[in-house]
């Protein structure tokens, strides 16, 4: 029996329109809108699904775990209708404001605490932050491999073997469990789930833990710390050149962009 | 002098007479029950509500046979030939049951004989056998030499033969009828001049030198011959592959009630109400559809789907369960403890001597292929021609809802898990729900609760970057006639409808159950809305979900308001507008007058009709959540519609419907060469004539 722990984060809708984005610049955030609700992060979920087709062929247990101030319970808990058998919320007020360091550490005491793993798959980067920094740390911080950016992730009996992406191709890279694997969309995007499995992920276990669970401190701000957070103004120049003919506003624009530099 | 008073080799014939019935009608009866056993096979579904009213419906609708001679129109006259089959039968029925059954029967062949009530039937009968044989002939014709579209069909041996022996065997008893006149009379006495044929057969007959010994035993031959044919189609009828003539009756009683289009009601909490792995999760009453069926093939040649190359025929998906039914249906009556298998491994895990295991073909593979389960647009045409009031398009749906709740297929993933996380099919939009809004003044629900009417804009006129200025015309025309309406804004989800008709039910009842909330929240009675998929949902399906609402399509709305003068438009525009009618507007709901006079409020516009309108309106092909679905194979429905709309010469193509606006609007950028159409919704229409300022017209 495999253990597979997957992390996956909730955060505001990628997809969201712009006219219901907007940051609060004093509290350094972004609003989260009544009318979008959050979701589980992309690249987590195609980190679920490579645990899950890891679970498709051998018998497997698959934890997930997420970490947030807030979590929405029918966000994380979709988790389950898609086939993890168990869900660990770790919600706690302080971790909002949390960084990276101290997302990892909260991460790698609850894998800690729930003792054996041998496969812990993470999304490539969150669709909010965009850091890439809490799948490494968790490694780091126990201590065992990394492999992150993986096309595809296969588990043996005490390895991994993973397809790396590269920029111009792949590499295959095995490492032996426990291990650290971190995925991009083209593990697979996750599988849908039909009305039976919504039906029995209610009966599956959840837990729940705060800071004061995992004995971890907070209100220390960690290594490094956020000081502004603001989105960029829109701003757009239209500039209509003027010509007698056609031929003449082609000559005109080619000369514009050249000197805009854009050619 | 009846024929079974003689002796026949020292039996008495009232004996060998009632001897015969017996075998032949336990015969029928045996075969009749096993057809209904495997109809009982079927899982249960309640038909039995008013049923006075599903009696006397039949009635009307069989006896005048308006089954038949509603699709009869200038290219096929065929049914009002069976019209006229149908009534001479019905008549020779009658015929059979007084004459052999009460005359010959009972003994009241005496009395019968040579009274009024003979005479004047039988000069019926001898018209109604006349024209039984024109309609033959008719029948033969068009089977043999015209052939047309809709009859060509790969068939059965079975099939194959019930045609000409039907043929035949109706023909031979019609000329019996006269043939048994004729000597009847001639041998034991001719009335005067009625019943016409068969008086002037009966004194051709005398003079031909016959002895009257002679014409007797002629006479008595073609009786008893008569009735071993009315006996063998007795025990023939039921075997033979053509049923229809059986159940049709029973399948009219028992048709749908519910609004047009309604689908099965399934509990999402019992998969055994909605997986579909062998022909007996079918309901009964999906199964009498089978048997019902009259191979008449209108549903096949109305069928977008199939008119534009896509593998699906509603005829063969009936005819081909039909014969799977009658293939499988006696090993699964012997199996009855199969039960529904587990998702993944449908036929592996069947014990190895099991009708499951058994069955050479699968429903889904075989009977129809996957692709063809979703090249249905639901349009509804193949509902409304069947004469037998089939539901095929029903079935398909049961079938998507066996692949989507199952898990077993990655159709509409996106738009799908779309709607689910955030509440709507349109994934990639730019816009949020109120965007279209935007300096236009719209009281928005939460905060302004006071509002006559709620205006439902709908996830595609609110979202797609085109059907925005369909909601702003609408908006603003109201706003124009004073109306005090508000919209849900970003409370508003999606009404479900792309979600049911792909088969994902917990989808639909998820943001059903979420709006009627709402609406109750809000305490909305009255809703407008410029969407007739929104407009068949809210109003035809969400009351079986608890939410009753007055619920009214724009088109209704502004025709309203033009009859009450609440809105006119004085200057004339010069053109020439043709109306395409939504399937959901027009053959669901029967909305077929409102738009067009919408549009006749317009003075100078002269409106010219496609050939195909109305209840035969030919779909855009955005139905059946189609609309989210690629279309490879073949001709692109919305193509073959646009140039319907070409061929009338109009300027401008109107229609009332967000999916068939975006269908048209894509059709005509794919389509080469022809931009001069323009196509717009009947508000944008108005709007214009009104000549609403631009600026306020053009907010998007």
């Amino acid at each position: 029996m495999k253990n597979i722990i997957v992390c996956m984060k909730q955060v505001l809708d990628p997809e969201i329109p712009l006219s219901l984005f907007h940051i609060d610049t004093e509290a350094r955030q972004a609003i989260q809108p009544k009318a979008m609700p959050p979701v589980l992060s992309p690249f987590d979920e195609n980190a679920l699904e490579a645990a899950l087709e890891i679970k498709d062929i051998q018998e497997s247990n698959v934890t997930v775990i997420s970490l947030g101030k807030k979590l929405t319970k029918a966000v994380v808990s979709s988790a389950l209708a898609a086939g993890a058998d168990r869900l660990v919320i770790l919600q706690d007020e302080a971790f909002g404001e949390f960084n990276t360091y101290l997302t990892a550490n909260a991460i790698a005491t609850a894998i800690k605490k729930l003792g054996q793993y041998d496969l812990i798959l993470c999304g490539l980067q969150a669709a909010d932050t965009n850091t890439g920094q809490v799948g490494t740390g968790i490694a780091s911080i126990l201590g065992i491999p990394c492999i992150t950016a993986a096309l595809k992730v296969e588990l043996d009996n005490d390895k991994v073997r993973v397809e790396k992406a590269l920029p111009d191709g792949y590499e295959v890279i095995e490492a032996p469990t426990p291990v650290v694997v971190t995925t991009t969309y083209e593990v697979g995007a996750l599988r849908e789930p039909g009305v039976e499995a919504f039906m029995s992920a209610a009966k599956k276990p959840i837990t729940t833990w705060n800071a004061r669970d995992l004995g971890i401190e907070t209100g220390n701000t960690g290594r490094f710390t956020m000081i502004k957070m603001d989105a960029p103004a829109h701003e757009s120049k239209c500039e209509i050149l003027e010509g007698s003919s056609s031929e003449e506003k082609a000559v005109k624009l080619v000369t514009k962009l050249k000197e805009i530099k854009v050619i | 002098m009846s024929p079974v008073a003689a002796n026949y080799l020292g039996i008495p014939g009232y004996v060998v007479f009632w001897f015969l019935f017996a075998i032949a009608l336990g015969f029928f009866i045996q075969r009749l029950y096993l057809l209904i056993r495997l109809l009982k096979l079927g899982r249960p579904e309640n038909r039995s509500d008013r049923l006075f009213y599903r009696f006397t419906s039949m009635l009307a609708i069989t006896l005048t046979q308006w089954c038949s001679l509603k699709s009869v129109n200038h290219k096929d006259l065929a049914g009002i030939g069976h019209a006229f089959m149908f009534w001479g039968l019905i008549l020779f029925v009658i015929n059979y049951l007084i004459f052999i059954g009460l005359g010959a029967g009972i003994g009241l062949f005496t009395i019968l004989s040579s009274s009024a009530f003979e005479t004047v039937f039988f000069s019926i009968l001898d018209v109604a056998a006349l024209l039984v044989i024109l309609a033959m002939i008719w029948v033969i014709i068009k089977r043999y030499f015209i052939k047309p579209e809709r009859l060509k069909r790969k068939e059965s041996i079975g099939e194959k033969i019930i045609q000409p022996l039907l043929i035949t065997v109706i023909v031979s008893l019609m000329a019996l009828h006269y043939c048994i006149e004729g000597f009847g009379y001639a041998a034991y006495g001719i009335p005067d001049s009625w019943p016409f044929i068969g008086v002037s057969f009966a004194h051709f007959l005398n003079g031909s030198g016959i002895s009257q010994d002679g014409l007797a035993t002629v006479y008595r031959s073609l009786w008893w011959l008569n009735y071993i044919i009315l006996l063998g189609a007795l025990v023939y009828a039921p075997r033979s592959k053509h049923l229809h003539p059986l159940f049709s009756f029973s399948n009219i009683v028992f048709k749908n009630l519910a609004p047009k289009g309604s689908l099965r009601p399934i509990d999402l909490q019992k998969p055994e109400t909605f997986r579909i792995s062998e022909v007996n999760d079918f309901t009964w009453k999906e199964l009498l559809d089978l048997y019902a069926c009259t191979w008449c093939g209108m549903c096949h040649t109305v069928c977008p789907a199939q008119l534009s190359g896509k593998p699906l025929s509603p005829r063969e998906l009936i005819l081909s369960l039909k014969e799977h039914l009658l293939e499988t249906g006696p090993d699964l009556l012997k199996d009855k403890t199969v039960t529904v298998p587990a998702v993944a491994d449908e036929k592996a895990d069947a014990e190895p001597d099991s009708a499951l295991a058994k069955t050479s073909k699968a429903l889904i593979g075989d009977i129809i292929s996957e692709d063809g389960i979703w090249a249905c647009t639901t349009c509804l045409a193949c509902q409304e021609v069947c004469p037998s009031h089939n539901e095929q398009m029903v079935k398909i749906i049961d079938l998507r809802r066996h692949l989507q709740l199952g898990a077993l297929t990655e159709i509409a993933r996106e738009p799908l898990k779309n709607l689910r996380v955030r509440g709507h099919p349109w994934r990639g939009s730019m816009y949020a729900r109120t965007d279209w809004a935007e300096g236009l003044g719209i009281k928005i629900v939460e905060q302004d609760r006071d509002v006559d009417i709620l205006y439902w804009v709908g996830c595609t006129g609110a979202l797609e970057d085109r059907s925005l200025k369909v909601t702003q015309a609408v908006a603003k025309l109201m706003k124009q006639a004073g109306v005090n309406f508000g919209i849900l804004g970003e409370e508003e989800m999606c009404c479900g409808d792309p979600a049911r008709r792909l088969g994902a039910e917990h989808l639909f009842q998820m943001v059903a159950m979420n709006n009627i909330q709402l609406f109750s929240s809000y305490c909305i009675k009255k809703i407008v809305t410029a969407c007739p998929h929104c407009f068949n949902t809210l109003k035809n399906e969400y009351p079986r979900l608890g939410g009753q609402f007055e619920v009214i399509h724009h088109s209704q709305f502004i025709a309203d308001l033009f009859k009450r003068n609440t809105l006119k438009i004085n200057q004339a525009r010069e053109t020439v507008v043709t109306y395409h009618d939504s399937c959901y507007l027009g053959r669901y709901n029967d909305i077929y007058k409102p738009p067009r006079q919408v549009l006749k409020s317009i003075p100078g516009v002269r409106l010219v009709e496609m050939e195909q309108n109305r209840k035969n309106c030919f779909c855009c092909g955005g139905g059946g959540g189609r609309m989210w679905l690629e279309e490879n194979t073949g001709q692109r429905i919305s193509e073959m519609r646009l140039s319907q709309a070409i061929d009338t010469r109009a300027q401008v193509m109107a229609t009332a419907c967000p999916f068939c606006l975006q269908m048209f609007e894509d059709a005509a950028k794919t389509r080469e060469g022809e931009e001069s159409l323009k196509i717009r919704d009947i508000a944008e229409l108005i709007v214009e004539a009104l000549e609403i300022p631009r600026d306020l017209a053009d907010k998007a």
